[in-house]
């Protein structure tokens, strides 16, 4: 188990010459002090590791000297299965890796799906899909938002994200009947219109949001203590970064201008870009360094707000029609294969389908943003404070059903 | 750039280990049996020589495609002989992506690692190694990374046998 | 209460030391704070404002087993991670509850078939007091599975009846 091969006692970094001429005090605990390398299991069970992973973390006294992060304890083999039943009964698992965001998994994997078979999709449900996902998104990042003050000792933002995160909920259970794994994004479109009044009580969502919003800054991003626990902590450049493959609010909080939504748009996006409805929110290390905790931090609160800014243009724009293609109910999809990636509240989520013309497919891979994000703390960890790897590690917002699938 | 402009560049700069490209075709109208391809196109890389074929993409600077996003293995069928590896690249600057698959042999499924090359491979190498019994030789850090690490076989293999019993706890 | 009903001044009240000290472990059930996946965000949601799983006295969620009174198994459970949830269960003080939420703890939920990791039901490892239907159950749903033990613990008795002599 052990991580490196290091010895257990470490040379103090000083010579003893330079111990012997300081003061008393100071001499003393300088000269008797020897700290043994400890091995620190952190997780699966553990409040800040947002679900079961472990991070094996070696600690001379306070500071991090290694870190391994072990994956595998929730493995559900959602690609065994994605290969092992029909196109359309594999929609539910989509649901399930990436719990806080099941409206952009089913349309990660719909739109694979529609790549393949080349289908069309109605207006009105590219509309309601955009719609969908974003709010998802709002609610993703509430989570993100909520359990990231919880990891750092701030209990109250968790009880503040989850009353609007209640009411997002509510919206899904009018449209699809469910609070969290929702399939109601189909392979052809969605699969029913919206509820009478529904749309209206998505604007009163906005309007309302958009106020409880500035709360959120005040409450937790402009907080002194927040700040001082997250800015200078983790910094993550910008080489680093496209080497350990991040995405999402990772990269941007790196500074990097990357959206997959604007850059290369798929559905509705590109119209909303040359609409100009949002614009991508990035890092500035206006607390400390560019690339550090809070600035990753910074971008999923900000693009909260882009994110009601795209529903507003979705509600202003949105026309009656039919809301679900022409399929029939066992699908067949022709020979092909297609790898389509878009932008989840996590980053680049990728689904990778293999088609032979068959009932079932033949590979269905999901390439979770979460996977890579977490990579990096094996090489981010060493060299920081144990208690620095709790916001480290909150500030990758993993979803731990996506890391393991 | 689109995929013609990526390959033509990449056969001029004479990227190592590229065999060719696969594009989506239309079924072919004087053979019933043919259903023709659709989807994504995609270069063939030889897989013995994958790592110097990433370093070249990502030193071009036309097409700078330093981010990797994904790598993993596909089983195409039982009966069939080969392993598919399929490499996904990006390219943030020049907002332009490329697929990359290479033929592997089941019978001797070895091949470099490209860590590297990619940090970024590092865990999916590990991935694919233990879902489909590759050997990514030269990998820094070869040990499972989802099963435990006692698992019998392969997973994702096509011809995989579900185990009965885990320590233990029956999987009936 | 029979012979000493309104035997004493109005503000004592007589009871049964079962009834007293199940009334005591039912309402201060201290869960673990133990998401494994899905369910694990609506066990959240009870903890929070809107459904509030403080009324039942059950808010005070510990992040040491040796805190805690009762587990809640929200989500799937795999083999890796069964030895751990046995380990954690045997590091939880008696008297221990296990509540298994979701059809994955249940029985496996949609892994049964294919899931080649994933352990067919939390029962398989530790016992199990209640168990609670749905992919994710509601929030009520897990409310009510908490009444439910609330009932279980109630008619339990504390007091062992000697063994009997051979």
């Amino acid at each position: 188990m052990a991580i490196q091969n290091q010895p257990d006692r470490h040379e103090p970094s000083y010579t003893e010459g330079e111990a012997r001429s300081l003061d008393t005090g100071e001499r003393e605990y300088m000269l008797d002090v020897r700290t043994q390398d400890m091995e620190l299991n952190m997780g699966p069970q553990h409040p800040a590791t947002h679900g079961v992973m472990r991070i094996l973390i070696r600690a001379d006294g306070e500071l991090c000297t290694g870190a391994q992060p072990h994956l595998g304890y929730l493995h559900r083999c959602a690609e065994k299965i994605g290969e092992s039943v029909e196109w359309l009964q594999y929609l539910p698992y989509t649901d399930r890796y990436d719990y806080l965001a099941a409206m952009n998994n089913n349309l990660g994997y719909s739109m694979a799906v529609e790549k393949v078979m080349g289908l069309e999709i109605p207006r009105r449900a590219l509309m309601l899909r955009t719609i969908c996902a974003e709010l998802n998104r709002i609610g993703s990042h509430l989570i993100a938002y909520g359990t990231y003050g919880l990891d750092l000792g701030a209990f109250t933002p968790f009880l503040y994200a989850f009353r609007e995160r209640e009411w997002m909920m509510a919206l899904f259970e009018k449209i699809c009947g469910a609070r969290l794994t929702y399939s109601y994004i189909r392979i052809g479109g969605v699969f029913n219109d919206a509820p009478p009044g529904w749309l209206e009580e998505v604007m009163r969502f906005c309007d309302v949001f958009d106020v409880k919003w500035q709360e959120y800054v005040d409450l937790l991003m402009n907080n002194h203590l927040f700040v001082g626990r997250t800015a200078d902590v983790g910094v993550i450049p910008k080489e680093m970064a496209i080497d350990f493959g991040l995405s999402g609010p990772m990269v941007r909080g790196s500074g990097i201008d990357w959206d997959i939504r604007r850059d290369m748009p798929y559905e509705l996006y590109g119209e909303i870009c040359a609409d100009g409805a949002f614009e991508v929110p990035l890092g500035t290390g206006a607390k400390g360094t560019l690339g550090d905790c809070w600035d990753r931090f910074y971008v999923r609160v900000m693009e909260m707000r882009e994110s009601i800014k795209i529903v507003r243009w979705c509600l202003a724009n949105i026309e009656p029609g039919p809301v679900l293609a022409d399929i029939p109910k066992t699908l067949r999809v022709p020979p092909g294969e297609a790898y389509v990636a878009i932008e989840n509240p996590r980053g680049e989520l990728g689904h990778y389908v293999v088609s032979d013309g068959s009932k079932v497919a033949v590979r269905c891979r999901v390439r979770g943003p979460s996977f890579s994000n977490i990579s990096v703390t094996e090489a981010l960890l060493p060299g920081t404070l144990v208690a620095d790897a709790v916001a480290i590690i909150g500030s990758t917002d993993i979803v731990v059903g996506e890391t393991d699938r | 750039m689109d995929f013609q402009a990526i390959h033509d560049r990449l056969r001029a700069i004479q990227a190592p280990g590229l065999l060719g490209a696969d594009e989506p075709r239309a079924p072919d109208p004087e053979d019933k049996k043919d259903k023709g391809r659709s989807g994504d196109p995609f270069v063939l890389v030889d897989p013995q020589r994958l790592g110097p074929f990433l370093e070249a993409a990502r030193s071009d600077e036309r097409l700078k495609l330093d981010l990797l996003a994904d790598l993993t293995a596909t089983d195409p069928a039982k009966d069939d002989e080969n392993l598919w590896i399929n490499v996904q690249l990006l390219s943030m600057e020049l907002k332009h992506r490329l697929a990359i698959k290479c033929v592997l042999p089941k019978a001797d499924p070895v091949m470099p690692s490209t860590v590297p090359v990619h940090r970024a491979s590092q865990w999916a190498e590990r991935e694919a190694a233990e879902m489909y019994g590759i050997t990514f030789s030269g990998h820094p850090d070869p040990r499972n990374i989802l099963l435990p690490d006692d698992w019998v076989g392969h997973p994702l293999r096509k011809d995989y046998v579900f185990p009965d019993e885990y320590h233990g706890i029956s999987c009936k | 209460m029979g012979l000493l009903e309104k035997q004493f001044d109005e503000n004592v009240l007589t009871t049964k030391v079962d009834w007293l000290i199940n009334w005591c472990r039912l309402s201060s059930i201290w869960p673990m704070t133990f998401g494994l996946a899905c369910c694990a965000i609506e066990m959240m949601a009870v903890g929070c404002a809107h459904h509030d799983i403080d009324r039942f006295g059950a808010g005070a969620f510990r992040a040491s087993p040796r805190q805690a009174d009762l587990m809640i198994v929200a989500g799937t459970v795999n083999f890796k991670m069964a030895e751990r949830i046995k380990r954690l269960y045997d590091q939880m003080p008696a008297p221990k509850y296990v509540i298994a939420m979701g059809a994955c703890a249940t029985g496996g939920g949609p892994y049964y078939k294919f899931g080649y990791t994933v352990v067919k039901g939390v029962d398989r490892v530790i016992p199990v007091d209640v168990y609670i239907a749905g992919c994710p159950p509601r929030p009520e749903a897990l409310l009510e599975g908490l009444m439910k033990l609330q009932e279980k613990i109630q008619n339990s008795s504390v007091i062992r009846k000697p063994a009997r002599l051979a």
